[in-house]
């Protein structure tokens, strides 16, 4: 029973992480990212390059995948995304715009990776040294990963709620009509939360392939994780992703644990509709207006 | 200091606006005054660079050409806009719809002492910091809306019926607070459908009707013309008198 919550508490904490690049760029700058999940993916693949072919420590490969993940995401929100940008007229056009942009985009990233690295599943073994912790085994990577997600969302949550910057950012994703009024530029701001959502899916992908299993395939199940993540906790909400993040990874593990393995899915959707039947606009969403 | 000339805007096949003119000075309270429909927040909007104009405008603030920058922009040249139903954050507090109202760069320096003259001007604000906006009354918005304006450091301030839903008592503050505003410096500019207390504080004003600037005067001049009279302020009993 603990371990069972232990495992589903660090899952949880992984896929609040994976859903916070997500909420900011959906929540802020209005980009449905549907090919999320393969630069996840990708990042699984540049830890996997750089520690099997450079020797090099998954953890410092961090400081250089997360600066590309941004650097990346900001390219394609300058070249590929702008345009849309600057020809929407409501922000609901943007989003089906941005729908089918990325998802012509999930094929492009994916195809580039079956081709370098073929259909195959990859991993490395990096700390996985089993600690005990309560009274229950744990391994050491998906411990650490842990903790990095976690220092990584709190540092998030302050810089947004305790920053001017951080304040414009979520003054766009609020009223983006309005930030104008004060300043903000707003398609310069979307375009650095997007790019700050690209630093973070970097990161989780990074901490994600120290412990599991990947393929160049894979990416869409990451995708709708986050989705489900962040509609769930109420878009462009931090705290949400949080809740609903830890919600998700510990149903899945109890069930997984007491019920069947191959319900985790099911439980997921179950949790899922339950939650937006209650709440539609998610657990910390508010009402559209 | 702020000098508009030939504005017009179309939405559309619809004129709303026909080269319209005005001009606000240092330390000077000018008020808009025109029917619902008439162009008015038309004419807010196309200065502040929110609505597209047709080609031909002038905009200067302070000498500086001003006309066809993007908004945000338009705000750090300094011109501040409260528009029609506020436009504040309401999802967020009070504290930080003032820090954002600071955030144009011309507001940094001194943004504390800022802080201060708002919130004297405004006391209800500094009690209710951490309040989110959302949940104040009509009145506390309309106050949070003017202090993160002002937090902007503008030269001029456009108002957009600022009086709109508050109680006579209420409107009297606002005003009183209007004329502080002035004293500090800063040109306001006022669209206003209260014509008799909005007048009272003006030092002048423009008639607006069907897009189209129609007349103008100082404050006490507009207050007796016979067209304002039947307007806006209930002519039978004025030329009863
Ligand atoms: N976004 C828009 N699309 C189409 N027409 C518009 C739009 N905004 C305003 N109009 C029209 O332009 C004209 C002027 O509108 P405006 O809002 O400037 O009037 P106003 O003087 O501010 O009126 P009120 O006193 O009711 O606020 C009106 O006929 C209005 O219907
Ligand atoms: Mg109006």
């Amino acid at each position: 029973m603990t371990n069972a919550i232990f495992t589903g508490l660090m899952l949880g904490g992984m896929y609040a992480l994976i859903a916070m690049g997500l909420t900011l760029q959906y929540g802020v700058a209005r980009i449905m990212n549907l090919s999320y999940g393969e630069f996840l993916v990708a990042a699984a693949f540049s830890s996997y390059w750089l520690f099997t072919g450079w020797a090099l420590n998954p953890l410092l490969g961090l400081a250089l995948v997360i600066p590309a993940g941004f650097g990346v995401s900001l390219l394609l929100y300058r070249v590929l995304l702008t345009p849309l940008v600057r020809r929407a007229r409501t922000r609901g056009a943007l989003e089906v715009d941005s729908i089918l942009a990325t998802f012509g985009m999930m094929f492009i990233v994916q195809g580039i990776m079956l081709s370098m690295f073929g259909g195959a599943y990859f991993s490395y073994s990096f700390l996985a040294i089993p600690v005990s912790l309560f009274g229950e085994i744990l391994a050491l990577n998906r411990l650490i990963a842990f903790g990095l997600a976690v220092a990584v969302g709190l540092a998030l949550y302050l810089a947004l709620t305790r920053t001017r910057l951080g304040t414009s950012i979520r003054a766009v994703a609020v009223d983006p009509m309005a930030a104008q009024l004060v300043a903000i530029d707003v398609v310069r701001t979307s375009a650095f939360a997007f790019a700050l959502g690209g630093a973070l899916v970097a990161a989780a992908g990074v901490l994600i392939s120290m412990f599991l299993t990947f393929s160049a395939s894979s990416g869409v199940i990451f995708t709708m994780k986050a989705l489900i993540v962040v509609v769930m906790g109420g878009v462009g909400n931090l705290l949400g992703c949080l809740v609903a993040g830890l919600a998700l990874g510990l149903s899945e593990s109890l069930v997984a644990t007491f019920v069947d393995p191959g319900l985790t899915l099911a439980v997921n959707f179950a949790l899922f509709l339950g939650v937006l039947l209650v709440k539609p606009a998610g657990l910390f969403g508010r009402a559209q207006r | 200091m702020l000098e508009v000339a030939d504005i017009s805007v179309a939405y559309g096949q619809h004129r709303a606006l026909t080269d319209a003119g005005l001009s606000v000075g240092r330390s000077e309270i000018v008020v808009i005054l025109g029917a619902n429909g008439a162009g008015k927040t038309s004419l807010l909007k196309a200065i502040a660079g929110i609505v597209a104009c047709l080609p031909g405008k002038r905009v200067t603030l302070s000498g500086r050409d001003i006309a066809g920058l993007p908004a945000h922009e338009i705000v750090e040249a300094g011109l501040a806009l409260v528009p029609e139903g506020r436009g504040i954050f309401a999802d967020l507090t009070v504290a930080e719809n003032l820090l954002l109202g600071a955030n144009p760069k011309r507001a940094r320096d001194g943004e504390a002492a800022r802080r201060e003259r708002v919130l004297a001007l405004f006391p209800r604000l500094g009690e209710r910091l951490g309040q989110t906006v959302r949940t104040m009354s009509g009145g506390e918005q309309q106050m949070v809306a003017i202090g993160r304006a002002l937090m902007s450091n503008p030269d001029v301030l456009l108002l957009d019926e600022p009086s709109l839903g508050l109680s006579p008592l209420l409107v009297r503050e606002l005003f009183a607070s209007l004329r502080k505003v002035r004293e500090s410096g800063v040109g306001l500019l006022l669209v206003e459908q209260n014509a008799r207390e909005s007048l009272a504080i003006a030092d002048r004003g423009y008639l607006i009707e069907n897009g189209k600037i129609t007349g103008s005067g100082t404050g006490t001049e507009l207050m007796s013309n016979d067209a304002v009279q039947r307007a806006y302020l209930g002519g039978i009993v004025a030329s009863a008198v």
